[in-house]
């Protein structure tokens, strides 16, 4: 097996270097032939590297340790879901996972454009492959997967238990899926710029793997964070570690290029922008790579120090030499003929909200890499934590929903100041009302009543576009409201999809803000029988049990929760001792409710003593932001469903004859338009 | 005022303001991250200030009190990487400091010769009042590469 699995990525590194050879000597003698060749050879290269997935896949189901990889990452008790996740555990399987989610994206974007893009269509692939000739060239020749062990042990080292989780099986491959789906756009914006192809064809091509790559970079986060909750036990799930920060700065410039190429479909403006953007996307990837992988930069997230941090870089400056160099050399040909006229506009809103997107993801590039900057020009080391990203970011999210309540409802072009007044009576009437109510609940922070009430606009401008839009159906085609409802979603799924996204990231940012200013915490020592409080719970530690089996340790505390004297809940947290990497681990009990959640942690048992240290967080509304980010992706889903309208517009863009479109779109009169 | 110069005054007024926050940020948040041997030597400025400071668990130096919730220890500068130890700077004894948290659990990983990351303040007496003590993970499960 091992042996197969090595051939197999030989195999596809030479197809790979092929398939660029023949696409570049095919494009100069203009020979279908070898386009074609060059494009099996990509197909083949796909077949190769799934050949070797299997193989280390074979590996670790039959715990196979003379491979080195199995043996340092799987053992013969792991559970069988873990040694599949095992996969993505480790840094040769991960970095063998990531070419092989690129070798299937690579060969679906073959096929979806076997019959359009002609010119575009090889240069990009030629990109691709490039790409994939790097990783397989660390495959083969770096940080191999299938190398032997000279003595075969017994037993594995186990799978680090802080990824024995099931979030942590779904959240390597959500992250690594948005991760790499950024390439296909990449490459052909490589391949419009190369060809000078500089209309929106590459736009249309490419938008539903932008929204596919959005999709799962959103759910990558979310897990992340959601594992994090659940697994690390210090009642948080976000604490702007260098690794979350590599997770999050692509997701913030693709929601950036998402929101700008609305623009250029619409105004043919922002053409160099949106290229930047794009770029920047793919390149944030690569550096989140980079930066798990190099140790460059500490981190509570212990990856495995390696060699390949020079490659990466050295790898991550070629493709930003070379594609800022490309984009230079064809900025005279993306002159756009529009030009801003308002700040009253839906552009206006769209580029500071990309400015804000943007001026994010660099703050929290600045913080990620200052320790290192800071060690290079001052000779000392530097760091800021969580203090510094809240006190950038927290300002510029505030900003970010103002936008967001703003975008949708704006006109293009320009607005009076009298409409702007008519249409946002609405929203702003919420936003004000949200503000006094929260005041006269007692809340004094500045941050606390800008946010909610800012929620509460961005909430507003939403219910009006829906309820716009039923109204019109239902006065022009005169359904029932929920019928219309439906309809409206249904037939112009990309705007009102991203007006569910818009919705869940109003829930979210509630929850991100409750839960970080009103979290109360409690640390306490107790011995059986004992209790404590926190908020309105009472807890009564009743004793621990402990379950014991060949894979781990498992020692509970039996903890009662009780509110004015009834009955809430029993809850069991538990320390965890897993054997073979003798470490500990903790099991957080949760009890969650859309007002707050208990979030109880056993922190440590004194065998002398008897006494059980207990953590303890009461934090409230956290339940909405994963509501939220159910939400988005919800809405990202509705956004992506197939429509006969954006098909029509992709075959317009291709020149080629429209299909005709079903149904005439239905816009409602006042609302300006747009997605 | 032309339209294009009205735009990249706005967009620089905002780009202008992320940057003040940044600078601000910054300023106020930055702690340094040294050694024990950089804290030792640098000893003298350092007091009263916030740090981050990477070392190692001393042996035999770990104190824990689970009623009160205190943990005291010593953190060491640790082993060169060869595996020889550090040596000694001639007539300076080897660099320890003494940290004590309170309130706060023990950290899972907390053991005798553990690397650890200290973040806290430094009394001019040379001790650091962590706020927060982070645990890395032991090198035993990086996979040492077979020869």
């Amino acid at each position: 097996m091992p042996l197969i699995g090595q051939l197999a990525l030989a195999l596809a590194l030479l197809v790979a270097i092929y398939s660029i050879g023949a696409n570049l000597i095919g494009l100069r003698r203009n020979s279908p032939e070898l386009l074609l060749s060059a494009r099996h050879a990509l197909w083949a290269m796909c077949a190769m590297v799934t050949v070797a997935v299997a193989a280390l896949w074979a590996g670790l189901l039959a715990s196979d340790f003379s491979l080195e990889y199995v043996a340092s990452y799987s053992s013969v008790t792991l559970p069988l879901p873990y040694k599949f996740a095992a996969l993505w555990g480790g840094q040769q399987g991960s970095l063998l996972f990531w070419t092989w989610l690129l070798s299937i994206f690579t060969s679906i974007a073959i096929w979806q454009n076997r019959r359009r893009n002609p010119e575009i269509t090889p240069w990009a692939l030629i990109v691709l492959a490039a790409v994939a000739v790097f990783f397989l060239g660390m495959l083969n020749f770096v940080t191999r997967p299938f190398d032997l062990l000279a003595t075969v042990p017994p037993d594995g080292s186990d799978l680090n238990p802080l990824l024995q989780n099931y979030w942590m099986a779904i959240h390597p491959p959500s992250l690594y899926t948005g991760y790499v789906s950024a390439a296909v756009p990449f490459a052909f914006a490589c391949g419009a710029l190369i060809t000078r192809r500089l209309d929106d064809a590459w736009i249309r091509t490419t938008r539903r793997w932008a929204i596919f790559s959005w999709f799962f970079l959103t759910l990558g986060n979310l897990f992340g964070a959601r594992w994090a909750y659940e697994v690390l036990g210090w009642g948080g799930y976000w604490a702007w570690d260098p690794v979350e920060n590599a997770a999050f700065m692509p997701w913030l410039v693709m929601t950036a290029y998402l929101h700008s190429v609305m623009i250029q479909e619409r105004k043919d403006m922002l053409k160099v922008w949106n290229l930047a953007l794009v770029g920047m996307a793919f390149m944030l990837t690569l550096f989140g790579t980079f930066l798990t992988r190099s140790g460059v930069i500490s981190s509570v997230h212990s990856f495995t120090q390696s060699g390949l941090g020079p490659y990466f870089l050295t790898f991550l400056i070629v493709v930003i030499v070379a594609y800022t160099a490309l984009l230079l050399s064809r900025v005279k040909d993306l002159k756009g003929p529009a030009e801003f006229e308002s700040y009253l506009s839906r552009e206006a809103a769209f580029l500071f909200n990309n400015l804000m997107l943007v001026g994010i993801a660099f703050a929290v590039f600045w913080g990620t890499v200052f320790p290192v900057l800071s060690e290079a020009v001052r000779g000392v080391k530097i760091t800021v934590g969580p203090p510094f990203f809240d006190a950038v970011n927290g300002p510029l999210a505030l900003g970010l929903i103002f936008l967001m309540g703003v975008g949708p409802l704006i006109a293009w072009r320009r607005t009076s100041p009298e409409a702007l007044m008519r249409t946002f009576m609405a929203p702003i009437v919420m936003g004000v009302g949200a503000g006094i109510a929260v005041f006269a609940m007692g809340l004094r922070q500045w941050y606390v009543l800008t946010a909610l009430s800012l929620a509460a606009f961005a909430l507003g401008s939403v219910i009006v576009e829906f309820r716009r839009g039923v109204s019109a159906r239902r006065h022009l085609v005169h359904e029932a409201p929920a019928r219309a409802l439906v309809n409206l979603v249904a037939k112009n799924n990309r705007r009102y999809g991203g007006y569910i996204i818009h919705l869940g990231v109003v829930f979210a940012f509630v929850g991100i803000v409750a839960s970080s200013f009103f979290r109360i915490e409690v640390k306490r020592s107790v011995r059986e029988g004992q209790s404590f409080t926190i908020g309105a719970y009472e807890l009564t530690y009743l004793g621990l049990k402990g379950i014991e089996d060949a894979h781990m340790e498992d020692l509970g505390a039996r903890v009662e929760v009780t509110s004015g004297g009834r009955a809430v809940a029993t809850l069991m947290p538990a320390r965890l001792f897993y054997k073979r990497q003798q470490q500990p681990a903790t099991r957080v009990a949760i009890r969650s409710t859309p007002l707050a959640d208990l979030y109880v942690v056993l922190a440590g048992v004194d065998d002398q003593s008897g006494l059980a240290t207990f953590e303890v967080f009461l934090t409230p509304l956290v339940f909405w932001l994963w509501a939220g980010g159910f939400m988005m992706a919800i809405g990202t889903v509705i956004v992506m469903w197939p429509n006969v309208r954006e098909r029509a517009a992709l075959a317009a863009a291709l020149g080629r004859d429209a299909p005709v479109a079903a149904e005439t779109p239905l816009e409602p009169q006042a609302a300006p338009g747009g997605d | 005022m032309p339209s294009k110069l009205r735009f990249v005054v706005g967009a620089g007024l905002i780009v202008l303001a992320i940057g003040y926050l940044i600078l601000t940020a910054v300023r106020n948040t930055s702690e340094y991250y040294l050694t024990v041997s950089e804290v030792s030597a640098r000893h003298a400025q350092l007091g009263g200030q916030m740090l981050r400071v990477a070392g190692r668990v001393k042996a035999g130096s770990i104190s824990w009190d689970p009623a009160t919730l205190t943990l005291a220890f010593a953190i060491v500068a640790p082993p060169n990487p060869d595996g020889s130890p550090v040596k000694a700077v001639a007539a300076a004894e080897p660099a320890q400091f003494r940290v004590v948290e309170r309130g706060e659990p023990k950290p899972d990983m907390f053991a005798a010769g553990r690397d650890v990351i200290v973040e806290g303040r430094f009394a001019a007496d040379g001790t650091i009042e962590a706020r927060q003590v982070l645990t890395s993970c032991p090198s035993k499960y990086v996979p040492k590469k077979p020869k």
